[in-house]
């Protein structure tokens, strides 16, 4: 390994043109991040073990005496099958027979830093307008230095193959490169007459085995510039490999960090109280100590932990200690939550987003006004927060689902004073997440439990602290108003906006460690343009705003499957349709008319409303409809619905989208149900209401989440394309809950203008 | 009395007998497939078999499974071949597979007693929650591995466990064994 020089994984990007002038500008912009920028290290090794039969051939690829190949994949595998797709684009480009792949996790190295969500997150944090370009690009390249420094190996954002794809076939390019030029050697050949098919390097007749060659392989230097393979008759990319965890997942075997045993392991509950800015004040310890099994106690000053030898009898224990907590300043309320976003909606707000000129093409025109409402939307995965510590001499080690690992890690040092280095993380699989595993607490208090009662500790919460104690993606509030042209098409649409500023909290509990309670008060009131994300998305409209009114919700919230997007399109799609109906025109027709710009997302739509059988949206047909397009991909969503004895009943859902180049379409087809599943939640439940400071929903049950028995038909279609692939994580979430609530205004005649549609009226 | 089967060994558990089943076998006896989801019997993660019949592991204390027999998702089969965890990987079912040992073992339990289920007996008897969204694919699996135990059908979609590395070299032409075995 020594001496190769690692060309894998670094950042690519031209470094932006930079005069003496426009850095002091980037300095000054980026909070004094600039200034070392000289002084960063350039290069990074790969930090990969390797067993003594095994060879290290980059930060993404290892081949083994015997064969095999492990492949590295940097990103959490929360059942969105990175852990298959990363490794197939790899096993593609290498030559590989796809049986003699493995997969192992990456550890924390710069080498994994996720800079495309970086280089959106800048983009939609700063917004462009009224910023010089050159300001931007030293912006721009600075955060993602810093990110680099810092190993942000973000999973989110429906990024992982858009991100790691290129990354991954450059690694493997290299490594098929050095196991061409070991057996060119053997055969005393030129290697690039070479080429690989099944993990045989091939040369006419001759055939060598990886395995034969890979230890002299990985002591070769790579050629400067990836050398491609050139197209394979029968390629992995596309094709519908079976996804390599699913064996794991049907015996009970696939291992979570809840899932890990350690000789001398106990376990651990906790119990955290209200939402705020919350302080443990009291328990009873004398009935507390008498707690069957119980073994430990940990106070503090924010929580209570239990510990017994099975995580019931600590649970239980809990409530013997009956715990009573102190929250500072007014307790969160869904009553209060509504106030602060009706005050913010009427409040001055950014203007995030201006095309054309909306206050000229308003002036002394008849306009059109709704108002729509989001509930706040919990994450709810089956997997409860869990991490799993271990004191190990003077270190810690930490089993846990996380997609910031380096940030988990940085969190568990600072919390106990330990350095980052004595911190091993072991990244384990999520039960879910819908991005719940952005969130540190787990980690940290387990940590926390371990090192006080000095052996191996699982900390569990418990469905109620689930509820209560992940944020939920945040509540909204929108007033839409336009004003149209002769025909009834929209003319200009002003978008306003009431929500938290999520993603400075996000920011602040994820960078600098800050309390929830903290986060959300220290980022009120800021402009948030990725909380307003995807209003408007799509329609060419001639005067066009999007405003947001930061609210003060006083509730803590997060990222979540879709983001802002699961409710900007709710309003703009609902919208669109209230005015097509105004118009009496086709919803279909109505929508298309504005979709000349966005030749993509049209033909979804048009293939949708085919597929599906699109009657014209008439009244009484039940059927409504929605598009969206984000992370690159584009969506149309035609659903069938309507209201019966039995409550909301979702028949049917025909789905086409084009998310480019598909890796493989199995997975491709499980993501888009899934995201349609999400949004179906989402729009029937998946919420709660607040009192007093606390979720008033404690169960499972009390979530309103869809079962097998309201799974309407599902059918999805794949537009063919050659595109870079687009997102697939997210990209069905959104058109649901509008597809819906179109159908059964279609249905019913009665527009549903709040999430969940099952709530009571605005 | 806490001394029942699981998986056809015997065991007595020496811990309170208001313990709910799940932790003693997650927690006792390691046997963690069958996983922890609400505590309320509501999400169906911990579902076992008791009897032949489908059971939220949560909701029954060990002093209720007195001299009854249990099995989990580790000893449906030895090795992945029950038609149901066949059907899965075939049908690619699981996505983050935290929910999937309930919802095989609530499958598996309605199989053995009716290989043909309607769409109206699948939904009452798998009532289980996803969030990842498996249940477009779930009727049909469930279908699929009752055709299998109908002996209309045979699947070879998932691997068993532990192929020795002589066994891998034989089938697999870029494989070969390792040096010095």
């Amino acid at each position: 390994m020594a001496g190769i020089r690692d060309t894998v994984g670094k950042d690519k990007r031209r470094l932006p043109h930079v005069s003496r002038r426009s850095l002091l500008v980037g300095a000054t912009a980026a909070g004094g991040l600039a200034i070392a920028w000289s002084l960063w290290p350039r290069d990074y090794s790969p930090n990969l073990t390797a067993a003594p039969d095994e060879h290290v051939f980059n930060a993404f690829l290892k081949i083994g005496d015997d064969g095999h190949i492990s492949a590295i994949v940097p990103q959490c595998e929360m059942g969105q099958g990175v852990t298959t797709l990363l490794p197939q684009i790899m096993a593609d480009e290498l030559g590989a027979d796809w049986r003699t792949i493995a997969v192992e996790t990456a550890p924390i190295s710069p080498l994994y830093t996720n800079t495309l969500v970086v280089d959106e997150d800048s983009a939609i944090f700063t917004p462009r307008s009224g910023v010089p370009d050159f300001v931007q690009d030293v912006r721009g390249w600075v955060r993602c230095e810093w990110a680099v420094r810092h190993a942000v190996m973000l999973t989110a954002n429906s990024s992982s193959v858009r991100m790691f794809e290129a990354p991954c076939r450059d690694a493997a390019a290299q490594a098929r490169a050095l196991l061409m030029m070991a057996a060119a050697r053997r055969w005393d050949a030129d290697w690039e007459a070479c080429d690989t098919q099944d993990g045989f390097v091939i040369l006419g007749a001759k055939k060598l085995r990886f395995a034969e060659v890979a230890a002299a392989a990985a002591l070769l230097e790579p050629p400067a510039e990836p050398v491609y393979r050139a197209s394979s008759a029968d390629p992995l990319y596309g094709k519908e490999l079976t996804r390599l965890d699913l064996p794991a997942k049907v015996d009970g075997s696939a291992n979570y960090a809840g899932d890990i045993r350690l000789p001398d392991m106990v376990f651990a509950a906790i119990r955290q109280g209200p939402v705020g800015a919350t302080r443990l004040k009291s328990i009873d310890r004398k009935a507390g100590m008498k707690s069957p099994g119980l073994l430990h106690i940990v106070e503090h000053e924010r929580w209570l932990a239990t510990v017994a030898r099975n995580w019931w009898a600590a649970n239980r224990a809990l409530d013997r200690f009956a715990p009573v907590f102190e929250t500072e300043g007014a307790p969160v309320s869904s009553d209060r939550i509504d106030k602060a976003l009706k005050s913010a909606l009427k409040a001055d707000a950014f203007r995030i987003r201006s095309e054309g000129d909306v206050g000229e093409a308003m002036a002394g025109r008849t306009k059109v006004a709704a108002e729509y409402a989001v509930a706040p939307a919990l994450h709810a995965p089956i997997e409860t927060r869990t991490a799993t510590a271990a004191p190990d001499g003077a270190k810690l080690r930490v089993w846990v689902a996380t997609q910031a690992p380096a940030q988990c890690r940085d969190a568990i040092a600072r919390a106990t004073g330990l350095a980052p280095a004595a911190v091993t993380l072991f990244p384990m699989m999520a039960g879910g997440s819908f991005d719940a595993c952005l969130d540190h607490n787990v980690a940290v208090q387990a940590a926390i439990i371990a090192l006080q009662i000095k052996r191996p500790v699982q900390l569990a919460w418990s469905r109620a602290e689930e509820i209560m104690r992940v944020p939920p993606r945040a509540p909204a509030r929108a007033k839409l108003t336009a004003t149209l042209n002769a025909a009834g098409g929209i003319d200009a649409l002003v978008t306003r906006i009431a929500v938290p500023s999520t993603n400075h909290e996000v920011r602040d509990r994820l960078f600098d460690n800050s309390p929830p309670d903290v986060a959300q008060r220290a980022s009120a009131g800021k402009p948030d343009a990725a909380s307003v994300e995807g209003a408007a998305n799509g329609y060419a409209i001639p005067h066009l705003a999007v405003d947001h009114c930061p609210a003060d919700i006083g509730l803590p919230t997060a990222r979540w499957r879709g983001n802002a997007d699961s409710y900007t399109a709710f309003f703009t799609e609902s919208f669109v349709d209230e005015m097509a109906a105004r118009a009496g025109t086709d919803a279909l027709s109505y929508r298309m008319a504005m979709l000349g710009n966005a030749p993509l997302l049209a033909r979804c739509l048009l293939t949708a409303t085919s597929l599906g059988g699109w009657e014209g949206g008439l009244s009484g047909t039940a059927q409504g409809l929605a598009c969206h397009s984000m992370r690159r991909s584009h969506i149309a969503l035609m659903a069938t619905a309507r209201q019966s004895d039995k409550g909301l009943q979702v028949e049917q859902l025909v789905a086409v989208v084009d998310a480019g180049r598909l890796v493989n379409p199995a997975i491709a087809r499980q993501q888009v149900e899934g995201g349609l599943i999400f949004g179906l939640a989402a729009a029937v439940g998946a919420t709660t209401d607040y009192e007093g400071g606390l979720a008033t929903a404690r169960k499972f049950g009390q979530l309103g989440l869809p079962r097998l028995s309201q799974t309407p038909q599902i059918l999805i279609e794949f537009v063919d394309s050659d595109r870079d692939p687009g997102g697939l994580g997210e990209i069905g979430v959104p058109v649901v809950a509008p597809a819906i609530a179109n159908a059964l205004f279609a249905a019913t005649g009665r527009r549903i203008r709040r999430l969940p549609l099952s709530a009571h009226p605005l | 009395m806490t001394r029942f089967s699981v998986n056809d060994r015997p065991v007595e558990y020496r811990m309170d007998p208001e313990t709910p089943l799940l932790w003693a076998l997650r927690d006792a006896s390691n046997l963690t497939g069958t996983k922890y989801g609400c505590g309320t019997g509501e999400c169906g993660a911990c579902t076992v078999d008791i009897d032949g019949e489908a059971i939220r592991s949560c909701l029954v204390t060990i002093a209720e499974c007195e001299g009854r027999f249990v099995t989990t998702i580790e000893a449906l089969s030895r090795d992945r071949s029950h038609p149901v965890q066949q059907a899965w990987v075939a049908e690619q079912v699981p996505q983050c597979g935290f929910c999937q040992s309930g919802m095989i073992m609530a499958a598996a339990a309605l199989l053995r007693t009716n290989s043909n289920p309607t769409d109206a007996e699948i939904d009452a008897a798998i009532t289980n929650i996803c969030r990842c969204g498996t249940y477009p694919r779930i009727r049909g699996a469930i279908r699929r591995a009752g055709r299998v135990l109908r002996g209309e059908e045979r699947i070879a979609a998932a691997p068993p466990p532990g192929i020795r590395p002589e066994d891998a070299a034989r089938a697999v032409p870029a494989m070969r064994k390792p040096p010095g075995s």
